[in-house]
């Protein structure tokens, strides 16, 4: 219980933290959300005057001191509150997350399931048949495949399976004239066009979980409690599974937290390529725009997202391994 | 306790000492071999062979446009309210202004005015069209064109023009038989201010007027003046229709435009857009490539500038300026910049050769400066400049260096610069680049927060464009906020040029007003000129003919803001078959 209080007690302060972060950082940066709004008009010819004061007024940029600012924004973050966004002027922050959130939830956050299932499993086996052609395919493509950036991998992807072959929608979350509805011509379109994002996420994340199954798995492999099933007689799906594959999840589990909690942020790029409406591609049009209120919303999210999912994994490791607990 | 895990480091290790290793490894590196080859192949197979065509949707009929006009971010919202910044594009071909203003020339088209006149600087008198209707059947009358104004002063939020910077009042005079008149009293002498305040965007009284909240509201179903209404709208593109009683419905023979949100460059090109507005890297070999009926035209529509801060020294010397000026070889920069789109542009501030008639003639070589390395050293040893062991240093051996501060982002800027920076350094001046995110940048040109800065001068109507240049009215000392004269320049001759042509109604005063101050931005180099940025036309002549080109500079290629009115206007349908499609769709 000790054990638990404590760690919720450094949640809670680094949650503060990172709260007063994510309202000091984006006020650093140089430029008001109006200089990025006449930044933007300006490409498309010179901005007068009254327009840089009429877009002033519009926007209602925030006035106060810090202080005043600061006590404004902790009750907004209190009544999850976030008020209007600057860059979709006059939409408000939670109905933009609101549209964005289950696009990348059920993209990223699916895909992230799946490669780590996969990931492991596919980790396990190699570790198991090492030194075969088994253990080298895997093994050697993920690692491959996982030192490249995503994006690029993305930007390969659409440009061949998109553009050359035709075989994938090039961008949006669903075809152009569909509207979302929880029919079946809905579903499979949706996830048609979601596919072609899925597998560059997939096809890059998944070489971390392999390696890192199958390398904690060999270290546990060589263990003298497995040889000793072994030297028992048992079978060896069971030695693999229940002995050595169960201590070597681990490191990989902690790492599954943390990929769970970066969800929310995590698909920056792969939602920009494919021009995907979730919340990676909202987070850059609001760092671009300089939109304070949508910009604090959706850091505050992958912050507390990041944190809770941390503070989970520590509780479990905590009942996994109660070495961890002194 | 031994039989709990292994830290993972450790298993590499042991996976290190096992005996068949040293064959394993040779596995391994034959198959990276194998793998890196088939992948090289591969690629270098593929490479050779791809050609991105245009495959246009055979759905979409002929008379339809599809138009990369909206990018949506990505997707769109339904927001129609045309004096929001993040209205939708399309708003602006539904609701249309009194006069439309072609931006390469500065020349209007009457449009909801059929015409006006100016009885003496401080007043315009509109003749407001007769014979317009709203898309919902209501007449449109000069009341609605005085509801708006009223509405814009009571929302100075929606302004975006700021056509009451001007206005003083107004009012609506019935003439009988020349009509309704909608009178307007500026507040003072203010001839030019007539092409602010025709930009304004006139909205239905009938249904604005109940509206609690105009200034949030996004308009959903929007009810306009134009040619095109709403058809049907998904976040992820909209469709319009040909408004039927469009009071200029002969000339619209585009009969609906599609609008998809997301249209990358690759989209453009692959999809078969009719009209696009994009900056193309290689537009022979991408777009032009891509369909036999591909074209582009890159008009000028503006003039890229150094902006040197005049309030700091050495720029405000305006030997220096001119030093800087001689120094440089715009048709290298103009080509390297914009991959030889665009010319190397004058230093009157006019666009060539659609502002040709308003150019002084008494200025050489049509206001180009060319790269004259003496001339450039003899401006420098005036200011107190001269070459030493290669470095152009002052009377105390300091060199001449400063900062040049772009856009992070703008990489036709930032060519640019490079250019001038390899330029400057061959006469020994030292130039560094600063880069500012976008945002950053606007602050910092705009608190005067920059030895010499990227900015654009020109385009559009001509007074305005000097106006924003030159006139002290913007003057803000550095670290205030100045909204234009960012490079912060103070005459009290040229502003009574810019007086004058605000008292004057007589086009050949104007003429002449403008000359004089062709020749201030010429010997006084408040900005130093140096190619034309583009406006990034695209378009396809296999279903539409008539667009605007360099034969028939009628408006500028853009998608945005008011001009496109004049292109739908202009457009004809290609081929018999297609008139017939017309007439059925006119009948339907």
């Amino acid at each position: 219980m000790r054990y638990i209080a404590r760690k919720l007690g450094l949640f809670v302060l680094t949650l503060w933290a990172a709260i007063t972060l994510n309202f000091l950082l984006p006020r650093l940066m140089p430029g008001s959300p109006t200089d990025a709004a006449i930044a933007k008009l300006s490409q498309n010819g010179p901005v007068t005057a009254a327009t840089r004061a009429a877009i002033e007024a519009q926007l209602g940029v925030p006035g106060g001191n810090l202080w005043d600012q600061y006590v404004n924004y902790l009750h907004q973050v209190v009544t999850l509150d976030f008020g209007v966004s600057y860059t979709f002027y006059p939409q408000s922050v939670s109905e933009l997350i609101g549209q964005a959130f289950p696009y990348t939830v059920l993209l990223v956050g699916l895909v992230t399931v799946v490669a780590f299932v996969l990931g492991t499993l596919i980790g396990v086996f190699a570790a198991w048949r090492r030194n075969t052609w088994a253990d080298a395919l895997p093994t050697l493509s993920g690692s491959f495949l996982s030192t490249f950036p995503y994006f690029w991998t993305a930007l390969l992807l659409l440009f061949f399976l998109g553009y050359v072959l035709h075989w994938f929608p090039t961008s949006g979350a669903y075809g152009p004239t569909a509207s979302p509805a929880f029919s079946w011509d809905f579903t499979v379109d949706a996830l048609y066009h979601a596919l072609l994002p899925a597998l560059t996420i997939l096809l890059t994340s998944l070489g971390g979980w392999i390696l890192g199954m199958r390398n904690a798995m060999i270290g546990t492999l060589g263990d003298d409690y497995v040889t000793f099933a072994q030297a028992n007689g048992l079978k060896g799906g069971t030695v693999a599974i229940k002995y050595a594959a169960r201590n070597a999840i681990l490191p990989n589990l902690t790492g599954f937290g943390l990929a769970l909690g970066g969800v929310v942020g995590g698909s920056i790029l792969v939602e920009q390529v494919f021009g995907y409406p979730g919340i990676g591609y909202l987070l850059f049009n609001s760092v671009i725009g300089q939109d304070y209120p949508l910009m604090q919303a959706l850091f505050l999210m992958i912050t507390v997202s990041v944190l809770v999912a941390n503070f989970i994994v520590d509780i479990l490791y905590g009942v996994l391994d109660p070495r961890t607990r002194r | 306790m031994r039989m709990h895990q292994q830290p993972a480091p450790r298993a590499a290790q042991s996976n290190t000492a096992h005996p068949e290793r040293a064959k394993r490894h040779r596995r391994f590196n034959r198959f990276t071999a194998f793998a890196a080859a088939s992948a090289a192949a591969l690629l270098a197979l593929t490479a050779c062979s791809i050609k991105i065509t245009s495959q246009p949707d055979p759905s979409i009929p002929k008379d339809t446009m599809l138009l990369a006009a909206d990018k949506g971010t990505p997707m769109m919202e339904k927001n129609f309210n045309p004096y929001l910044s993040n209205k939708r594009v399309a708003a602006s071909y539904i609701y249309e202004p009194l006069l439309v203003t072609n931006a390469l020339d500065g020349k209007q088209t009457p449009w909801l005015a059929s015409g006006y006149t100016l009885p003496n600087a401080s007043t315009i008198d509109y003749t407001i069209r007769s014979g317009v209707k709203w898309s919902d059947g209501q007449p449109f009358t000069a009341s609605d064109v005085k509801f708006t104004f009223d509405l814009l002063k009571k929302y100075p939020t929606l302004d975006i023009k700021g056509a009451w910077q001007h206005i003083d009042s107004m009012q609506v005079e019935d003439r009988g038989a020349s009509g309704q008149h909608l009178v307007v009293k500026l507040k003072g002498a203010d001839a030019p201010a007539q092409s602010i305040i025709s930009l304004t965007l006139i909205v239905p009284e009938h249904l604005w007027k109940d509206q609690p909240n105009p200034d949030t509201w996004r308009n959903p179903d929007p009810v306009g003046t134009g040619p095109y209404t709403l058809g049907n709208f998904a976040a992820q593109q909209y469709t319009m229709n040909k408004n039927q009683d469009y009071w200029q419905a002969d000339k619209i023979q585009v009969n609906h435009l599609v609008l998809p949100a997301s249209t990358s460059q690759l989209d453009v090109v692959t999809k078969g857009f009719d009209w696009a507005y994009a900056y193309m890297s290689n537009v022979q070999g991408t777009w032009e490539a891509a369909n036999p009926g591909n074209k582009y035209w890159f008009p000028p529509g503006g003039v890229i500038s150094l902006v040197p801060n005049l309030s700091k020294a050495p720029f405000s010397d305006l030997k220096v300026r001119q030093g800087i000026s001689l120094a440089l070889d715009r048709d290298k920069i103009a080509g390297v910049a914009t991959e030889n789109y665009m010319q190397a542009a004058g230093q009157t501030g006019l666009l060539l050769p659609n502002q040709q008639d308003q150019l002084d003639p008494s200025i050489a070589d049509q206001g180009i400066v060319k790269q004259n390395t003496k001339a450039a050293l003899e401006a420098f040893a005036q200011a107190g400049y001269t070459q030493q062991d290669g470095k152009l240093v002052n009377a105390a051996g300091k060199q001449l260096s400063f900062a040049i501060t772009t856009a992070n982002g703008y990489t036709d800027w930032l060519r640019a610069v490079q250019e001038v920076r390899k330029q400057l350094a061959a006469l020994g001046i030292q130039v560094d680049i600063k880069q500012p995110q976008p945002a950053g940048y606007q602050q910092a040109i705009q608190n005067g927060d920059f030895e010499v800065a990227m900015g654009g001068m020109g385009g559009g109507d001509l007074f305005q464009a000097f106006n924003n240049l030159l006139s002290s009215e913007f003057y803000a000392p550095v670290g205030k906020q100045a909204a234009a004269n960012f490079q912060r320049f103070k005459d009290p001759a040229v502003d009574v040029l810019l007086d004058d042509y605000k008292k004057t109604t007589d086009p050949k005063q104007q003429t002449q007003l403008n000359y004089k101050l062709q020749q201030a931005v010429y010997t006084q180099l408040p900005v130093i000129g140096m190619y034309y940025g583009g406006l990034w036309g695209l378009y396809n002549t296999s279903k539409f003919t008539g667009w605007p080109d360099a034969n028939n500079p009628y408006a500028p290629p853009q998608t945005y803001d008011s001009t496109p009115l004049l292109v739908f206007t202009h457009l004809k349908l290609v081929g018999a078959d297609a008139q017939a499609g017309n007439a059925a769709a006119k009948e339907g």
